[in-house]
């Protein structure tokens, strides 16, 4: 391994593998004033400066080599990634179109033919250079947008939660309590019941979604949502309506809620108060028509209101709240959504 | 400059050599100077074994993109042919195109040896 030209002012380097050392220093003495140049005389050469973190605008490799050949150091770039990131340029005598073909079907972007013609290589290879570096650049801004785009939406479903919370009288510590026990039951729902098909991903989905379960509350009169004591038969129906309406304003603001989690946010909206026996409402859908996930909010729902102080109720204790919900006290659920909520209670208890 | 006007004579593209890299004529005739010690150390004879003769196309093929990258136009074209002629299964006729270039190949291996 030889490291020439190095110079600071060079921001971009080129690996060059062949193991005729004339090839290369030919190679090196083409590209040496636009870059820095290393060079590797074996394929295995190539493979540990590919691994060592050091970053290459290009890779010049040779496929006949000994030891490790070119389409090695391919196959490698393939399995650890780079070969997305990094332009490689097979050099031949172009005597040898099957490994070339090889060659170009593990990810080789062009072919340098010897006798190299170095006005036109500089010109091939820099093109193919600033292509990538430019692409490498949209993929790190897109990625960047992302993430923001990711975290105002989080910002917007926060902050829906946190206005409805305000008229709701509570201290902002009910959503957020949700949200943990709604990631600690999917996850463990997830692990026990691979039918139920859930990646990380969506639970992360279904966990901000979560967020906006009570959002129809917003439309519920202040006598009845704040009222201090027991709600009579027509208050209730009023108060029953906070399901529906959330669906309602949900659709009222389709483009605020990102489209991962609108579907979710609609369904728990809707169905968080159903029950597993078909008592619940506003649909009164029973069993497993019921989605998972607004089965899994209702425990957390049902959990943290029982052991939360209300106006019209005192806070249980979490002992007390458990034996509620397992005696059919608030009503009939999933027997795997409790037998996960009886699995994660040591972590729900601590918050963890 | 006189090796390369030498060389020239030999039919060298020495022109065209030395634009490969850049101009730099030392580096040029460090880089003859390589392909002397390639030559020696692993010479295409024509005594090879028609049956067996895969590390002679590997041999072959590396003189060939040497030749070709110094511009030694006139081993570099009898080696294209070699190669081709290996891979077609042909070595008699590989051999005779062989025979052709040895005395072209000593001559400016020879001439650069001289300037050693």
């Amino acid at each position: 391994m030889v490291e020439k030209s190095m110079d600071k002012e060079k921001d971009k380097t080129i690996l060059i593998v062949d193991d005729i050392e004339i090839n290369r220093t030919i190679l090196a003495a083409i590209f040496c004033e636009e870059y820095n140049t290393v060079e590797a005389e074996n394929g295995q050469q190539a493979i540990n400066l590919l691994h060592s973190g050091r970053k290459f605008s290009a890779v010049l490799l040779d496929l006949l080599m000994p030891e490790v050949n070119g389409i090695g150091v391919l196959t490698d770039m393939n399995k650890s990634g780079t070969i997305e990131n990094v332009p490689v340029f097979l050099i031949t005598a172009a005597d040898s179109q099957e490994m070339l073909l090889e060659g170009y079907n593990l990810g080789a972007i062009d072919v340098i033919t010897k006798p190299f013609l170095s006005q036109f290589l500089k010109c091939r290879v820099n093109n193919v250079v600033e292509l990538y570096a430019h692409r490498n650049d949209l993929e790190r801004i897109v990625a960047e947008q992302v993430e923001r785009l990711n975290h105002i939406n989080r910002s917007v479903v926060e902050t829906l939660a946190t206005l409805i919370e305000f008229r709701d009288c509570e201290s902002g510590q009910h959503v957020k309590r949700i949200c943990e026990l709604t990631r600690i039951l999917m996850t463990e729902v997830s692990n026990d019941y691979p039918e139920y098909h859930l990646q990380p991903d969506e639970i992360e989905n279904i966990v901000t979604s979560s967020i906006l379960h009570d959002i129809g509350k917003i439309a519920i009169p202040d006598n009845i949502l704040n009222k201090p004591g027991r709600l009579t038969p027509e208050e209730f129906e009023i108060m029953k309506q906070h399901t529906v309406r959330g669906c309602e304003l949900l659709q009222d603001i389709p483009d605020i809620i990102d489209a991962g989690i609108y579907n979710y946010s609609y369904d728990i909206c809707r169905h968080h108060h159903e029950r597993w026996d078909g008592k619940g409402y506003p649909d009164g859908l029973s069993g497993d028509d019921i989605s998972i996930w607004a089965q899994v909010v209702s425990v957390a729902d049902v959990y943290d209101a029982l052991t939360s102080e209300r106006v019209y109720k005192k806070a249980f204790s979490p002992e007390k709240a458990v034996d509620m919900i397992f005696n059919g006290e608030c009503g009939t659920f999933n027997p795997k959504v409790l037998f996960a909520f009886k699995k994660s209670l040591g972590r729900i208890q601590s918050g963890k | 400059m006189a090796l390369l006007e030498d060389l020239k004579a030999l039919g060298v593209d020495t022109d065209e050599g030395l634009e490969r890299l850049g101009g730099n004529s030392s580096l040029y005739e460090r880089m003859l100077i390589k392909f002397l010690d390639m030559i020696e150390k692993s010479a295409v004879q024509p005594d090879f074994d028609n049956d067996n003769y895969e590390d002679v196309i590997e041999r072959a093929h590396a003189i060939k993109g040497v030749s070709g990258n110094l511009s030694l136009t006139p081993i570099y074209k009898t080696y294209t042919d070699v190669v081709a002629l290996l891979r077609e299964g042909k070595p008699e006729k590989a051999k005779e195109e062989l025979a052709k270039v040895l005395p072209v190949q000593d001559e400016i291996v020879e001439c650069i040896r001289k300037y050693l």
